[in-house]
């Protein structure tokens, strides 16, 4: 809303107008202006207010076993053991101060924090976590590796795996901690709505819940009390992009993770001193998935010239505004550029833009090109279909460039944007053709390279798959990705993941495209301290692993 | 009174071939709930996670008839469920807490929108060829066709962001809390303005003309001419004589009108951030939430079903003809 005095003035007017016409009621004096508080406010008290654009309205349930929890339940209100941010790829000890693996990677012991409460002031301990893991299990599953968790003492808990598994530490140091003497006492947890949760995060206690807004305030007993600067955070719900970006971009909030068309003109150049964004390439490695089950995608050969005759420069740049980054041989996101073996890299060829290389080598594997149009082995027209999701109208125009590019070399492809529940079942059972994909993206590029090339994780098609969509399987790669899981020391991990690298490049397993950016905008006129790419210490986002960095790092303006 | 009795039979077997619709149509989407959140996800979610929540949703694995028989069962003790997309907050709560909204939004505009537009028809069609005659419906008519996403979004930045008379979200300002008192109920009428204004744009057009075609048909009746010969007023003779009879198409389409309000304004919510049942609805189908997706359809039945029952008996008083067969 305008700071201008008239426009305030007149709608004070009005609102007294509607009101006595709607509700026809006399009003003796009627207080407006009570609105958002977060516009110029630098008394030191603001609160840090952020849009979620994709919830119309909030439900009260601060319940972390649930997908739907409201924004913030993992970010501010409970804590993991360790944080990992995807930005520089760094691990801070967080309710554990300590850990080590066992040398043969079948168990890792955490040291737990001391002098941490929970925020009803009960002491957080050992049976805290081995409670967590217990309930984690009993509700959800999966950590199927996970044998037994046991605190050694009050500040020491021990888990033991039946395998050796070294990916456990980020699986493990990243998930939530429950408090055992509140859940302990909830009849059905996956149902509980937990209304008032009792945390160790900075950010607890929860004010002012409305449907379309909330205030997390401080934690009474945080343990960390010098980063609690910021006096509390303001959660706004909006039903689309265009709402959110319209109160995020006229200043009524500080922090927002939303596409911005056009950000430069549409929101920095409204006040160039405050205005700023970083979008760090941390996201998931996205493929073009060929479903290897179907010939001509189970020839290398075809993966390979398929690969070479799509531009991603024109790909990144259009469909994806300039904000992603182009994929290499490697297969490996941004994010994983500490395990990218340079040499490799700097060799690549069917990552390479080449039409006429393209062209070449499918002719050279007997997919001859006839009066323009290329044909199977078979004799038929070489076509294919990608599929994308209708809601995704990037990757619909990344499809649609695909199109073109393999036009090129005599290849009709049909671009097909039925909704995303129809392509992500035909997914799941392996009767598509090529879509664009997204792949694993954990703490390390163990999760990447399972989910595209191990025979582990397979399904025939007709199966329900959870990865590996391509249905594509290298028992090499196999041994090399347990290697790495049985690795506990960087160096011998280091050397499993080059040789996955270099067997990425031989078998072409998927085609990589790009790595996707994390949108993150912010202003710093009511706080500082963000995270930037001068200082990476966090990614811009407000819902991942690494926003409890950011909102122990924000300190308020004041004055 | 037996005219009532066999509407409410009809009633019953329209009620039940729609929850039986509303219980097939979900399942033939294509996908489960599960893999549909994980699709959505974009790789922030990991393979593991799809069991998971499997596990934690409970999904039915039950055969279709087996699920149909307690379904009705369900719908007839009241219990919708547990809507999976706002996992574990019960169906019943989630439509609760937003068709409050949704009927203050659609009920305020559907209600000015008749009203004005049927009086707007029958003025225009009793001074035929007047001013508001030939200005007002093609003028109407031309508004009433933008799209509506477009008129919205000019509504909102012209009186919204440029002259700031009005606020540009939400259904009351954030921080107050609400209750019957005067402060709060300002809010929510002056947060009700631009929402309103911009559906009754758009419909006002439809009701005045539907009102002026067939009021002109009426003025042509022979007992209007009757009336004016025994020298009754023309005001009497506009309302009392030609509108009343003229009201009919108009009654059935209010009532039709009425029971769709329930479904929500899914473009006003977007645009408005209001809170209302049309997001709620559009976040199910996208996610595949059965149960979410059975409730609101249900309620949408009941409230059509329900507004044309009123329409009935409201027809049984206003015209006598109805009472004769």
């Amino acid at each position: 809303m305008a700071a201008s005095t008239s426009p305030r003035r007149f709608r004070t007017a009005l609102k007294a107008v509607t009101a006595t016409a709607a509700a026809a009621l006399v009003l003796s004096a009627c207080t407006g202006g009570s609105g958002t508080a977060a516009a110029g406010d630098t008394s030191g008290n603001q609160l840090l207010t952020i849009p979620r654009e994709d919830l119309a309205t909030f439900t009260r349930n601060f319940n972390p076993l649930s997908p739907q929890a409201a924004p913030m339940t993992l970010q501010a209100i409970y804590e993991p053991l360790v944080v990992h941010s995807m930005s520089d790829a760094k691990d801070t000890p967080w309710l554990a101060t300590k850990w080590t693996q066992a040398k043969d990677a079948r168990s890792i012991t955490f040291t737990l924090r001391d002098g941490v409460k929970w925020s009803d002031g009960q002491p957080f301990t050992a049976d805290d976590v081995v409670y967590t893991f217990q309930l984690q299990k009993k509700v959800l599953g999966g950590f199927d590796y996970l044998d037994k968790v046991t605190a050694v003492d009050a500040h020491t808990v021990k888990f033991s795996f039946n395998k050796p598994f070294s990916p456990a530490f980020y699986e493990i140091g990243g998930h939530w901690i429950l408090p055992k003497h509140i859940w302990s006492k909830v009849k059905d947890p996956a149902k509980f709505t937990n209304p008032n949760p009792v945390a160790t995060g900075p950010y607890t206690e929860v004010e002012k819940f409305q449907s379309q807004s909330y205030e997390l305030r401080k934690n009474p007993d945080y343990w960390q009390p010098a980063k609690q600067r910021i006096a509390g955070i303001q959660m706004l719900a909006f039903s689309g992009n265009d709402s959110a970006n319209l109160a995020f971009t006229s200043g009524e909030a500080d922090w927002a993770q939303t596409f911005i068309p056009d950000i430069d003109k549409s929101f920095v150049a409204k006040d160039k001193k405050h205005n700023h964004y970083w979008f760090p390439a941390t996201g998931a490695m996205i493929n073009w998935q060929l479903n290897t089950t179907k010939a001509p995608f189970n020839d290398v050969a075809v993966r390979k010239a398929l690969s070479m005759a799509v531009d991603r420069d024109q790909i990144t740049k259009v469909a994806m505004n300039g904000y992603a980054q182009p994929a290499d041989c490697t297969g490996l996101a941004r994010t994983y550029d500490k395990w990218r073996d340079t040499s490799l890299s700097a060799s690549c060829t069917w990552t390479k833009y080449n039409t006429d290389a393209a062209a070449k080598a499918l002719d050279a594997a007997g997919y001859k090109e006839s009066g323009g149009k290329r044909l199977l082995k078979n004799g038929k027209p070489f076509t294919l279909d990608i599929s994308v999701g209708s809601a995704s109208s990037d990757w619909i125009s990344v499809a649609n460039i695909i199109k073109q590019d393999l036009a090129k070399v005599g290849i009709t492809a049909t671009v097909k944007t039925p909704d995303w529940s129809a392509v992500s079942a035909s997914y799941n059972t392996g009767t598509f053709d090529t879509g664009i994909v997204w792949s694993n993206n954990g703490a390390t590029p163990y999760e990447y390279f399972r989910g595209v090339m191990s025979t582990k994780v397979l399904q025939p098609v007709g199966k329900q798959a959870t990865e590996n969509y391509h249905r594509f399987g290298d028992k090499k790669a196999d041994k090399l990705i347990d290697a790495f899981a049985a690795a506990t020391d960087e160096k011998a991990q280091h050397e499993q993941i080059d040789g996955l690298q270099k067997l990425y490049n031989q078998d072409a397993p998927v085609v990589p495209l790009f790595t996707g950016p994390e949108w993150g905008e912010y202003t710093d006129a009511r706080f500082t301290g963000w995270p930037s790419a001068k200082d990476p210490y966090a990614t811009l986002g407000n819902r991942n692993g690494s926003t409890i960095l950011v909102l122990t790092s924000l300190k308020p303006v004041k004055g | 009174m037996r005219l009532i009795l066999r509407n409410l039979g009809f009633y019953l077997l329209a009620f039940w071939a729609s929850i039986t619709l509303n219980f097939v149509l979900p399942r033939f989407m294509p996908g489960d709930p599960v893999s549909r959140m994980f699709a959505q996800a974009q790789g922030t979610m990991q393979p593991d996670q799809i069991a998971q929540l499997r596990k934690l949703f409970g999904l039915d694995n039950r055969p279709l008839w087996e699920q149909y028989v307690s379904y009705v069962k369900d719908v007839f003790t009241g219990n919708l469920g547990i809507s999976i997309t706002r996992f574990p907050t019960p169906v019943s709560d989630v439509i609760g807490s937003q068709i409050g909204w949704t009927l203050l939004l659609g009920g305020v505009a559907l209600v000015i929108a008749a009203v004005l537009g049927n009086l707007l028809g029958i003025v225009a069609a009793w001074r035929r060829g007047g001013v508001l005659d030939s200005a007002f419906p093609p003028l109407l008519i031309f508004v009433g066709s933008f799209p509506y996403f477009w008129l919205a979004m000019g509504a909102l930045y012209l009186f919204g962001v440029s002259l700031g008379w009005f606020p540009l979200r939400h259904a009351y300002d954030v921080g107050l809390t609400p209750g019957f008192n005067g402060g709060f109920l300002a809010d929510v009428a002056t947060h009700l303005v631009l929402p309103a204004l911009t559906i009754v744009l758009v419909s006002i057009g439809g009701w005045m003309l539907g009102m002026r075609n067939t009021m002109i048909a009426t003025a042509a009746e022979d007992y209007i001419t009757m009336a004016e010969a025994k020298g009754l007023g023309p005001s009497r003779i506009m309302f009392r004589y030609a509108a009343r009879n003229a009201l009919l198409p108009s009654v059935t389409n209010f009532g039709m009108a009425l029971g769709f309000v329930v479904g929500g304004a899914l473009l006003t919510e977007v645009v408005f951030a209001y809170p209302g049942i049309g997001y709620q609805l559009l976040m199910a189908v996208q996610g595949l939430d059965y149960p979410l997706m059975q409730g609101i359809f249900l309620t949408i039945t009941a409230a059509v079903l329900l507004a044309n029952f009123l329409v009935d008996l409201v027809y049984v008083r206003l015209d006598p003809r109805v009472r004769v067969r």
